[in-house]
């Protein structure tokens, strides 16, 4: 178990300009101990990928309440692949209807938190896969 | 840009006590006081030693205020109120009880229903079935690229082309979103706050190449970029360059089409991103105070230009607090126009307000229970009166993009508290309340107070700059979201009545999906149609009108003629202006 804080990015990509949610997830986390750092809005996949390379982060959060997350979610996880980073944690919160919210699982996202997911859920979540890994 | 005096707000009205508080009570308010410590000691004390009540305290569901057991009389003694100089008469300064002196039993509110999706020729299909479905008029929302000032081949726009609402890119789309029954039309309201000078301009050559009469209707721009830099988000420019070009919209339209709003200050946005009643009213009049400073600076007179402010605000679940909200957005704004701007005219003074049930009272769980949320919001509307419009959110809209059933509901709802609820035939009906003219004081008060503190700091503009209102809203959201996990707030189908394994069955909008691919054929056979000569002429005029202090309208105008796109003329703005990156603390994150 890290002595260092759980680091999460969070990220806003494209358009979507929806903040309310990640305004609060960023100070539930920030409350449950972990170093937030948010990317703004108007994101690429690549400036995400860049983001939480510079910043060493462990766990992605993807805020999405556009509709956009087909667009962009798979690419931000084959950027990821490409950087061999893919170990990190990604997580997308936001309005993902059932359907989509599967197949971003299969491609690879950990979990999805739809509107209405409990803060604590989301921190715990995050705080479980810590422990488990061998850091 | 703050030219108009900001006097205090004769602060010491309320400040000061007035003499009828201090002054000893009335023989009647005598014969009041011991017969309530009677009752209190002799029937309620014996009621509550049997049953206690059901809750340790009472608090209204927002501003948090105690809730009292009982409202007498001597509530409104306290407050020292004056029905004359709190209430009046409709229609008669300070508008507490309505703008107009016969309020709904001469007209019914306006009623509107947002809407807009797909490529243009979608939504004129869409809007023109609503008119013919008896809405007078809509709102249009555009999608995220267009208000974002970018073209729908831009990068950033994947995946967002005509989603969450109508997709322009040239005059040519206008003209198709324009092809609407305008005899039934009456009102039109277009939302694209950071390009608005743009939209305005395609909006008016769409009018010219279909020779509808610009005066034959009203069109009513929201032009409210300083929201979109407090929290909606959809900003271009830096803030106070946000403000000229706004601006810039103001004047033209006021000098050009005097019939017209071009100017709304969507309060709601703010109340969206979980303002409270207080702060949504105070940053809202701050915002709009801040917009008129600039406009007078332009050489107008207050009366010339007040009449045009227009707000929209959205309603909370509490009823009351709501109903209390609308009355004392009325008597703030008549107070403001003239205790500080020196307003003479009526008309100055006289709110123009839409309202409209609010968004985030909906819930994802158990849908169906928004319908009776939609109906008591719709009723806090009515009775809070004054407002010339409602628009009704719809009740699958916490799901997706709202589906058609739910907009025949949404219109439904609107009639039923209308035609069945007789709340519309007397005006403002709830005056005269202890409780809700003891609230709508408090809520006024509180809210100079606030507006006293943003004046402090230089005005709405430099409060952005600063980050004050980006921050104050962040710690309401994460307060309201806190409330709701923890059951301090009860949300039916959220924490209370929860049913396990609920399953969606609500019907929801799916959205073509050629709809990209053909907006983006459309821009790109325009692009191969036109002049490019022109454009860039065109084009280049933007520029120095940007550069220089001349009124962006006209040059865009000319631009948008061309078929120069929108993306094509933001980005000669965002070369003149720079673009906006707020930081970590402007972005209240």
């Amino acid at each position: 178990m890290g002595e260092r804080k759980i680091r999460v990015l969070l990220a806003k990509l494209g358009l979507d300009s929806h903040t309310v949610g990640v305004t609060v997830i960023a100070q539930s986390l920030r409350d449950a101990g972990m170093e937030v750092i948010y990317t703004g809005l108007r994101q690429t996949p690549d400036m995400v990928v860049q983001a939480a390379i510079q910043e060493d982060v462990d766990v992605i959060g993807i805020s999405s309440l556009s509709g956009a997350q087909m667009q962009h979610i798979p690419k931000v996880l084959e950027r990821l692949r490409e950087e061999e980073i893919d170990d990190k944690l990604v997580i997308v919160g936001g309005v993902i209807p059932d359907e989509d919210g599967e197949a971003l699982k299969a491609a690879g996202v950990d979990q999805i938190f739809t509107m209405g997911a409990h803060t604590g859920e989301i921190a715990a979540f995050i705080r479980e896969w810590w422990d488990q890994g061998d850091r | 840009m703050s030219t108009a005096p900001r006097e205090p707000l004769g602060s010491d009205e309320f400040e000061e006590p007035k003499p009828s508080e201090s002054t000893p009570s009335s023989p009647e308010s005598a014969a009041l006081d011991a017969a309530e410590t009677t009752w209190r000691r002799e029937v309620l004390d014996p009621a509550l030693a049997k049953q206690g009540e059901r809750q340790e305290s009472f608090v209204t569901q927002q501003m948090h205020w105690p809730v009292k057991d009982l409202y007498t009389p001597k509530d409104l003694e306290e407050i020292g109120f004056d029905y004359h100089e709190d209430v009046g008469f409709p229609g008669q300064y300070p508008y507490t009880r309505g703008t107009t002196p016969a309020g709904y039993r001469q007209d019914l509110w306006k009623m509107l229903q947002v809407t807009g999706f797909g490529t243009a020729n979608d939504s004129a299909e869409r809007w023109s079935k609503m008119l013919e479905q008896g809405l007078n008029g809509f709102i249009i929302e555009y999608d995220l690229p267009t208000t974002n000032g970018y073209d729908s081949d831009h990068p950033l726009a994947e995946g967002e082309v005509a989603r969450a609402g109508t997709a322009i890119d040239t005059l040519a789309d206008m003209e198709q979103a324009l092809d609407l029954p305008w005899d039934k039309l009456q009102h039109l309201n277009s939302v694209c706050n950071a390009p608005q000078p743009v939209n305005l301009a395609m909006i008016l050559a769409a009018l010219e190449k279909r020779g509808i009469e610009p005066s034959s209707f009203t069109l009513q721009m929201s032009n409210a970029i300083l929201i979109e830099y407090t929290c909606v988000g959809r900003y271009i420019y830096p803030p106070k360059h946000g403000l000229r070009i706004a601006t810039d919209c103001i004047e033209y339209t006021i000098r050009n089409h005097p019939n017209w709003i071009p100017i709304t200050v969507v309060s709601a946005q703010l109340y969206a991103a979980r303002a409270n009643p207080v702060q949504e009213l105070a940053f809202g009049f701050s915002i709009a105070m801040e917009y008129l400073d600039a406009t007078l600076a332009r050489g107008f007179d207050i009366d010339e230009v007040a009449p045009y402010w227009s707000f929209v605000t959205g309603l909370e679940m509490d009823f009351f607090e709501a109903v209390s909200k609308l009355r004392a957005y009325r008597k703030i704004w008549a107070r403001l126009m003239k205790e500080r701007y020196g307003a003479k005219r009526h008309e100055s003074m006289q709110l123009k307000l839409i309202s409209s049930p609010g968004t985030t009272g909906l819930t994802l769980q158990q849908p169906l229970n928004n319908i009776a949320r939609l109906g008591i919001q719709t009723l806090a509307c009515a009775l809070g009166g004054g407002a010339y419009a409602i628009t009704t959110p719809l009740h699958d809209e916490a799901h997706a993009l709202p589906s058609e059933e739910a907009v025949r509901v949404g219109i439904a709802v609107q009639n039923i508290v209308a035609h069945e609820t007789g709340v519309a035939d007397t005006v403002d009906p709830l005056a005269g309340s202890y409780l809700v003219e003891s609230m709508t004081r408090k809520m006024e008060d509180e809210v100079f107070a606030e507006i006293e503190r943003v004046d402090a700091m230089g005005g709405a503009l430099a409060a952005i700059e600063a980050g004050y209102f980006q921050k104050e809203l962040a710690r309401s959201q994460r307060d309201r979201h806190r409330e709701i996990e923890d059951g301090a707030r009860k949300q039916i189908g959220v924490n209370h009545l929860v049913q396990d394994g609920e399953k969606r069955t609500i019907e929801m909008f799916k959205l073509g999906q050629q709809a990209e691919e053909l907006q983006v054929e459309q821009l790109v056979r325009v692009r191969a149609e036109r002049d490019e000569d022109l454009v860039a002429k065109t084009l280049e005029r933007v520029r120095e009108a940007a550069i220089g202090d001349e009124n962006l309208v006209p040059p865009i105008m000319e631009a948008v003629k061309a078929y120069a796109t929108q993306g094509e003329i933001c980005d000669v703005m965002r070369d003149v202006f720079g673009v906006y990156h707020p930081d970590s603390l402007t972005s209240g994150v």
